[in-house]
């Protein structure tokens, strides 16, 4: 689903943020990458949804390469990815039904299907009671939650999630956890940023570990990681 | 797109909500250009109704030789007829009458002339379909051609005069609107940025979550098209207004040089339709002036 070939990220002033990184994701995987501040996750993140675009190296996600994406090509791209920011980016004017619909309103689905869906997934996440509150009336779970309900609402092919949980107490950070694999077990991929060894030990996923912008361990190393990270 | 209209025409209005004077600011310069464009209008207009009315009165005058007798310019008459132009000889004493009358009370100093010194005229009773200057113009030279006449006064010189100002208002007030419109764009455009600026992190939101392009523009191009609208609006009102105060000013000033004939006013409904299409325009064209400089930055 998602394979980097030999990608770098080279920031103005020679600061790599990622050198030479070569993995692969497969389809419904669920994958930790961590390491400790500015080893690059968000800069990887960045890259696969095209917020970003590598110095060197190739990108593919679900068979469309990134690194060479027309810029109208973009939009496209990241409908079939959901993100779950660290920062929430809810919009503050809207309510948490109005910020859960935009994903829908952006894909163009119409009036009654879309509030169906909006009503059903914001039951899942638990805060159909929210519905008509704004986000700065949310505690920082509740806020999280709208988040992930924005990301999975058009069913994406891909969850990233930049420490999703980096703000929360423990007990929400379960909370939140559990919806991602909820996803992930109906199929999405999921790739979640953390640099919490708590969260990694609780969930025994397949794990990427980077350092000052390399991949220096795959706690799986299966013949296909192998494989891209020889490529 | 479509299925989004509701949403996007919500988001406008949310824009419009949130900035009230910035947009009113576009909203009176829109207005302001409009009644520009509408005041030159009518104007051009009223000085198209005075050219018809001057042409349709003109007064097709042949001058005789002197040594031609009445009988003589009776015969002038026939060949004129013969010509499609319907002719009337004006004897030298009615003509001295005629001047009288018109001339009022200095009339009287003409009764101390020795003697008539008017010629013999004959005059032309041109129908309307002859009064264009392709059907004129021939029919004038061979008149001219006839023995005994000596020229031919057909108010030509005093309607070139009127077309050439009329020209020079028209183009001058295209001129104006034009320099008009275009400041008018700008602004909206610069304020439309203020506000685009103002929601950079809803836009970037949009964008993280897959809004394409016009996805992001379509609220403001809306914002534009209602600031357009109700710049019309205020203009439509002004000029009305306007109307209203110098209407009966004007009228008795057109009467006075166009007796009898009905001035063209446009119709209040197709100026509200003019004005209601270039206000749209012009907020729309302003939207997209700024809609543009911020997908570039």
């Amino acid at each position: 689903m998602i394979q980097l070939f030999h990608v770098s990220r080279v920031f103005p002033g020679d600061y790599a943020a990622l050198s030479d990184v070569s993995l692969a994701v497969k389809r419904g995987e669920f994958v930790f990458l961590t390491g400790p501040s500015g080893a690059g996750k968000t800069t990887l993140l960045n890259l696969i949804f095209c917020e970003d675009q590598p110095t060197h190296g190739q990108i593919l996600v679900d068979g469309c390469n990134v690194a060479q994406l027309r810029r109208s090509a973009v939009p496209a791209l990241r409908r079939k990815i959901g993100v779950v920011f660290q920062d929430f980016k809810l919009l503050p004017r809207s309510t948490v039904a109005e910020n859960v619909a935009l994903t829908l309103q952006v894909v163009g689905i119409k009036g009654q299907e879309r509030d169906r869906r909006v009503r059903r997934m914001l039951a899942q996440v638990g805060l159909e009671h929210r519905a008509s509150a704004l986000p700065p009336q949310l505690s920082g779970g509740e806020q999280q939650r709208a988040v992930i309900a924005r990301a999975l609402i058009h069913d994406p092919l891909v969850l990233l999630g930049d420490e999703p949980t980096g703000n929360l107490d423990p007990v929400l950070t379960i909370q939140i956890m559990d919806l991602l694999c909820a996803a992930n077990a109906r199929g999405v991929t999921v790739l979640v940023a953390t640099h919490d060894p708590a969260l990694l030990g609780r969930y025994r996923k397949r794990t990427l570990q980077l350092d000052r912008g390399c991949l220096v361990l795959d706690s799986e190393g299966t013949s296909a990681n192998r494989r891209a990270a020889q490529a | 797109m479509i299925a989004n209209g509701a949403y996007f025409c919500r988001s406008a209005l949310d824009g419009l909500r949130r900035a009230p004077l910035l947009h009113l600011l576009s909203v009176t310069a829109i207005a302001f250009a409009l009644l520009l464009g509408g005041m030159s209008r009518l104007a051009t207009r009223w000085l198209d109704s005075l050219l018809i009315a001057s042409r349709n009165q003109l007064e097709l005058t042949i001058y005789l030789e002197p040594t031609v007798s009445e009988q003589q310019a009776g015969r002038i008459a026939e060949q004129l007829a013969e010509l499609g132009a319907p002719a009337r000889v004006i004897s030298a004493e009615a003509a001295l009458r005629r001047l009288r009358l018109e001339l009022g009370d200095l009339g009287k100093v003409l009764d101390d002339l020795p003697r008539n010194p008017l010629p013999v005229t004959i005059e032309l009773d041109l129908p309307a379909s002859m009064r264009a200057s392709a059907q004129l113009s021939p029919l004038l030279a061979r008149a001219k051609a006839i023995p005994g006449i000596a020229d031919v006064d057909d108010g030509g010189q005093a309607t070139a005069q009127l077309v050439g100002v009329a020209r020079a208002l028209r183009f001058g007030a295209a001129a104006v609107f034009a320099i008009a419109a275009l400041a008018t764009v700008l602004i909206v455009a610069a304020t439309l940025q203020l506000t685009i600026y103002a929601r950079r992190e809803e836009i970037e939101i949009q964008k993280l979550v897959g809004a394409t392009n016009a996805f992001v523009r379509a609220p403001f191009l809306i914002e534009g098209l209602i600031q357009g609208l109700a710049g019309a609006l205020a203009a439509a009102a002004g000029l009305a207004a306007i109307a209203r105060l110098l209407g009966p000013r004007l009228n008795p000033l057109i009467s006075f040089v166009a007796d009898r004939v009905p001035v063209s006013t446009p119709r209040p409904l197709a100026l509200l339709l003019e004005l209601t299409i270039a206000g749209g325009l012009l907020g729309v064209l302003g939207s997209l002036a700024a809609v543009h400089r911020f997908s570039r930055s």
